[in-house]
């Protein structure tokens, strides 16, 4: 029996700058059922523009994995079909974006929500499930 | 005409087709609008630990946790009325609690300044009738607040601009991406760098001095010229640029100072956010962060953020807000060592980890009741639908008659 050495071999890690916004698909589906398919999909999602996509050997739908000191999430990626001229990704601000917020705040009571840095590389393991977020059974 | 609660925008043109005691469709809201008005698909249930309970056991467990917390935090109430707004802080009062809201980390070192006449605002009617520049500004309204721009801002004719957008008004959007509203400010889309608005100030600034600044020069220049040529200007401040300047609102003041003819407008989410503000404003001097202890104290340790990551608290009574969903993950984590109450129309993920759920009626469907849009004007909220939750003022009195 040979050896999987693909299973050895790490996904190349790449550096990325992340900030979040809102979608009104998403908030649409956040007031219907938050807990539903519908707000999953359309929050665990990274956009990224076509340059860093190629740059880093992603196509839309692959799965990444991101993670920092915070914690770790994996959601799909997809290419921005805007103009971006690359260096920052897009998360919609949902419990998938808010794994990767510091809670550093100098005291101040305000995290960084619309500033993450994080490690990003393709995964084939599944979309987190909101469950292991939210501490909910 | 019904009113939406989807946002701080008020709608207060609803129309609502109602069937089967429920909202079968709504006219004229938005995608948000809509799905807020017919409701979330889980109703809350009462609970006590995860299990079913009756309405008054619920009642009665709740009131014995905030007897045994010697620091409870009350938290929410963005989504509540006016009205069940005041309940929460008499509540506060008479337990010595903790009292924050979303605002906490979002617009309410905005409002403060608002409030405390630092900024120079106006209303959304104004904006409507005279506005002819039209700035947004780390604000995507498209997805935020749907309809900003068709009811009050860009698309609508107003007393002194009759040809609205076409010729009339120009829209302008300052952000670090292309959003929807950047997409129809065509031509007057400037992108910055994250974190660049302060940067984006001083060069503006600069170029509305009458100086060449070393920051993109050319564009400056002609955003400077088209601000002094406003007649009637507003500036629509998003979370985008709250959060990039921090607590650095003087370099805002400054360039509102520059521009005489502008006002400011904070652009919020939920729907009577601002009414929260206003009423413990008007009670304590502050608009968020105050602990209760004979007078009020206002301090940035009582920020929700603060609160958890210090575990200062030992109890926590959430009033139409969901914190598991919006905080960070390394803030929430102690929040599943200590006692939450829920009050909420529907289930939300703090329900799921709360040790007591208390349902409430959904304001503005299921109750009546008043709210602050974003501007300050108070607006009335009808009841669509009747049946028997009780609304979310009544629970908190009658907490407060049981601890
Ligand atoms: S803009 Fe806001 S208040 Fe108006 S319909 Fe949409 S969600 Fe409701």
């Amino acid at each position: 029996m040979g050896i999987d050495i693909g299973k050895f071999l790490k996904n190349p890690e790449f550096e990325i700058l992340i900030t979040t916004y809102r979608d009104i698909f998403q908030v649409e589906a956040l007031e219907r059922d938050r807990f539903g398919e519908d707000y999953k999909k359309l929050s665990a999602v990274i956009t990224m523009s076509k340059n860093d996509m190629q740059k880093m050997g992603f196509k839309s739908g692959d799965r990444v994995k991101l993670s920092n000191n915070y914690g770790s999430v994996v959601v799909e990626v997809k290419e921005s079909k805007k103009n971006e001229p690359g260096g920052l990704a897009f998360m919609i601000n949902s419990p998938w974006s808010n794994i990767l917020i510091s809670g550093e705040t100098d005291g101040k009571g305000i995290p960084e929500f619309k500033h993450i840095t994080a490690k990003i590389s393709l995964s084939k393991e599944e979309i987190t499930p909101v469950t292991e977020i939210t501490f909910h059974k | 005409m019904f009113t939406c609660t989807g946002c701080a925008l008020l709608c207060d043109d609803i129309e609502a087709i109602v069937e089967n005691n429920r909202i079968k469709e709504t006219r004229n809201t938005c995608r948000r609008g809509s799905a807020r008005m017919k409701g979330a698909m889980f109703r809350l249930v009462p609970s006590i630990d995860q299990k079913p309970a009756d309405f008054e056991s619920s009642i009665k467990k709740a009131a014995e946790i905030l007897r045994n917390s010697t620091s409870p935090m009350l938290f929410g109430l963005d989504n509540s009325t006016c009205e069940a707004q005041v309940k929460g802080i008499q509540l506060a009062k008479k337990i010595n609690a903790i009292m924050d809201d979303t605002s906490s980390f979002c617009q309410g070192l905005l409002i403060e300044k608002i409030l405390q006449k630092k900024l120079r605002t106006c209303s959304l009617d104004d904006i409507r009738n005279k506005a002819d520049v039209l700035v947004y500004w780390g604000s995507d309204a498209q997805d935020s607040q749907p309809r900003h721009l068709s009811r009050f801002s860009y698309f609508p004719r107003g007393e002194s601009r009759q040809r609205g957008y076409e010729e009339d008004r120009l829209a302008i959007a300052i952000d670090v991406r292309e959003s929807n509203t950047a997409k129809i400010c065509k031509g007057h889309f400037y992108r910055i760098p994250l974190k660049g608005d302060r940067e984006f100030i001083l060069a503006l600034m600069e170029a509305l001095s009458g100086k060449a600044p070393a920051y993109d020069t050319k564009n400056m220049l002609g955003l400077a010229s088209i601000l002094k040529k406003a007649e009637f200007g507003a500036i629509f401040v998003g979370i985008g640029l709250t959060y990039s300047i921090k607590n650095d609102f003087e370099i805002l003041t400054e360039l509102a100072d520059m521009l005489p003819k502008f006002n400011i407008m904070p652009m919020v989410g939920h729907y009577n956010m601002r009414g929260f503000n206003e009423a413990l404003f008007k009670e304590t001097g502050f608009v968020n962060r105050v602990k209760f202890e004979g007078k009020a104290v206002h301090e940035n340790k009582y920020a929700i953020i603060e609160a958890l990551k210090n575990k200062s608290i030992d109890a926590l009574v959430v009033v139409g807000s969901d914190p598991v969903l919006s905080l960070p993950r390394s803030v929430i984590a102690h929040l599943p060592s200590i006692p939450v109450v829920c009050i909420d129309p529907c289930q939300t993920f703090t329900s799921k980890i709360a040790a007591v759920n208390i349902p409430c009626a959904a304001s503005g469907v299921e109750s009546a009741g008043s709210a602050v849009r974003m501007d300050g004007k108070v607006i009335g909220l009808k009841k669509i639908i009747e049946n028997n939750y009780l609304t979310d003022e009544d629970i908190l009195k009658r907490l407060m008659e049981a601890v």
